[in-house]
């Protein structure tokens, strides 16, 4: 067998001036797009870093994490005044220092979820329209109150106390909620957290299910970013808008094309070991006397809360 | 001593007439005869795209043929005699594959979890399981990736991993697609000492491979898939290596030019054996 090298592959590359000429290609949609893709896996890689340091948080069982979630989380919903709502958000702060994560760039995170989810959306509720009560901060009048079927808008709309109350009560139910998820999703690897569930009763074969998305969502984020590399390496001179997007279409049929096959294969490859319908999964070490003590301080923490 | 306890041993694996086409359209095997003694040591070897992956998969029962028969130690192999729970779970028990892409093979969340999976699904007692598992990682040089998750180790991790996990099972019968892809060249050399040592202790193994050189140091019974998806020869390594004229009209040895300082020639080449001027 001979290799037949085309000629034009013995020739010099591109004329230098063409290329000087060639304007520039726009991928700005696609760049942001896929780039957000790369910094999801990216931050994949950071929480499985934090998750692996030997802090005391860390060290928990996550077990014991996922009982004292559910359990904090009643709590902060059960919890009907201020003074105990920031008790709380003072020590779920105290337990991001010891698990010696980067505060600023999480508590970024929790403040903006909670400023969309728990301000924004619940504002209006702060309102007189909504709120009746003693307003304290008016925002417009109009000339008459204003009926119809069984509303009322009244003359003078503005901001309740009560209303207020209730949103900044909110807001901190919402902050203190995500705060603590943010703790244990940086503070647990994703594996052994999702193993957990276990005790909550939650058959094996979902936890595999879950486990085997979160390994996918990965997967495919790395191929997406490859394809983007990819793209760009070869993509050079003024390409119209429209050639992109088919391009990337394209490349968006053969990514799920190609997730079919591995998914085909990973049933293979499960079968091969054994698999015939129903998952065992290993369960995780046993609680150490530093897991007890944590439940009992947690618990602790919470029946003091609730007869503050 | 081995040659005469393989020559007198049942056969394990037994392939009759194995025809196999993708969508009904596209052949991948035809008219595939092949049988596999205990303790015996072959090897599929052919161009990619000819059917060996194709072979494996039917071999441990995974897919099945559009016709012919499979056999594993005297018992026909159809989707009926798999769902018969104590002849599915004997045949999974006493094969182990490892595919060739290590990343489709691991699926659980963690290594060590993947090492446990097999032994687990076969109910073997955990505190067994996980001794193995531990002793393993170990032997692989790879106890630091105990607890990490599959998704974050580099290509050589992956398939060394994919190798433990299926040694945990302890199967009598190894399958290995390509067994050095993705292996540096030091881990290659470790790997095929492992596979000759498990030969010696009486496993049986069955490999693909295009690499002739891995023939000529594993010393199996190879079986040459040609570009048409049959078997066109079966043999000892030697009567393969040395029929050259063979190789050559199969495509597993071909002419190629290459450089010996500023000197270029041209000559046949297969990376041990044919690599004479």
């Amino acid at each position: 067998m001979e290799n037949k090298i085309p000629s034009y592959l013995l020739q010099p590359g591109n004329d230098q001036h063409e290329l000087a000429n060639a304007k520039v290609i726009r991928l700005s949609f696609l760049d942001k797009t896929l780039m957000n893709s790369a910094t999801a896996v990216k931050s994949i890689y950071v929480q499985a870093e934090n998750a692996s340091k030997e802090n005391f948080i860390q060290k928990i069982s996550p077990h014991i994490k996922l009982i004292s979630l559910i359990y904090l989380v009643l709590i902060i919903s059960f919890v009907s005044h201020h003074k105990a709502q920031i008790i709380i958000t003072i020590f779920i702060f105290a337990l991001f220092i010891m698990a010696r994560l980067n505060i600023f760039k999480v508590y970024k995170k929790i403040f903006f979820l909670a400023f969309i989810f728990g301000f924004i959306v619940v504002l209006p509720a702060s309102l007189n329209i909504i709120t009746p009560g003693k307003i304290i901060f008016n925002i417009i009048t109009i000339n008459k109150p204003l009926h119809f079927w069984i509303y009322t808008i009244p003359q003078n709309i503005g901001f309740t106390e009560n209303g207020l109350k209730v949103v900044s009560l909110i807001f901190l139910r919402i902050l203190n909620s995500v705060s603590l998820a943010m703790l244990i999703i940086f503070t647990t690897s994703f594996p052994s957290f999702i193993k957990s569930f276990k005790i909550l009763g939650v058959p094996d074969t979902f936890l595999m299910i879950i486990s085997l998305a979160y390994k996918y969502i990965f997967i495919l984020s790395r191929t997406i970013e490859e394809t983007y590399f990819a793209l760009r390496s070869r993509l050079s001179g003024n390409i119209k808008n429209s050639k992109i997007r088919e391009l990337i279409s394209g490349r968006i049929f053969f990514i799920f094309k190609k997730s079919m096959i591995i998914y085909e294969s990973t049933y293979y490859a499960m079968v091969s070991r054994g698999y015939q319908g129903k998952v065992l999964l290993h369960s995780q070490k046993k609680l150490t006397a530093m897991d007890f003590v944590t439940l009992i301080i947690i618990v602790a923490f919470g029946v003091w809360i609730i007869y503050l | 001593m081995d040659h005469i306890f393989i020559e007198m041993a049942e056969d394990i694996i037994s392939l009759k007439n194995i025809n196999y086409s993708y969508y009904g359209k596209i052949p991948a095997l035809k008219n595939i005869n092949l049988s596999v003694k205990k303790g015996e040591m072959v090897a599929i070897i052919g161009l990619n795209g000819c059917g060996k992956s194709t072979l494996l998969h039917i071999i441990n029962a995974l897919i099945f043929p559009d016709s012919g028969e499979l056999f594993f130690k005297g018992n026909q192999v159809t989707e009926n005699s798999l769902s018969n729970k104590s002849f599915g779970k004997e045949l999974r028990q006493s094969m182990g594959y490892i595919f060739q892409n290590p990343e489709i093979q691991l699926f659980c969340p963690t290594v060590f979890d993947e090492l446990l999976f097999a032994p687990m699904q076969l109910n073997l007692p955990i505190n067994a399981a996980e001794e193995r598992a531990d002793e393993t990682l170990s032997f692989l040089g790879i106890e630091y990736l105990k607890d990490r998750p599959v998704f974050m180790l580099s290509g050589g991790e992956k398939k060394k991993v994919a190798i433990a996990s299926v040694l945990t099972m302890n199967p009598d019968i190894l399958l290995i697609d390509e067994p050095l892809s993705s292996l540096d060249p030091k881990t290659q050399t470790f790997f095929i000492d492992l596979l000759l040592e498990l030969n010696r202790a009486g496993k049986t193994i069955v490999f693909t491979t295009h690499h002739l050189d891995l023939i000529d140091h594993l010393q199996p019974r190879v079986a040459v898939l040609t570009e048409e998806h049959t078997i066109q020869k079966t043999g000892t390594a030697s009567e393969i290596l040395n029929d050259e004229e063979f190789l050559i009209s199969v495509n597993l040895i071909h002419e190629h030019v290459h450089k010996h300082d500023n000197e270029v020639h041209r000559h046949f080449h297969s990376h041990y054996v044919f690599h004479k001027h």
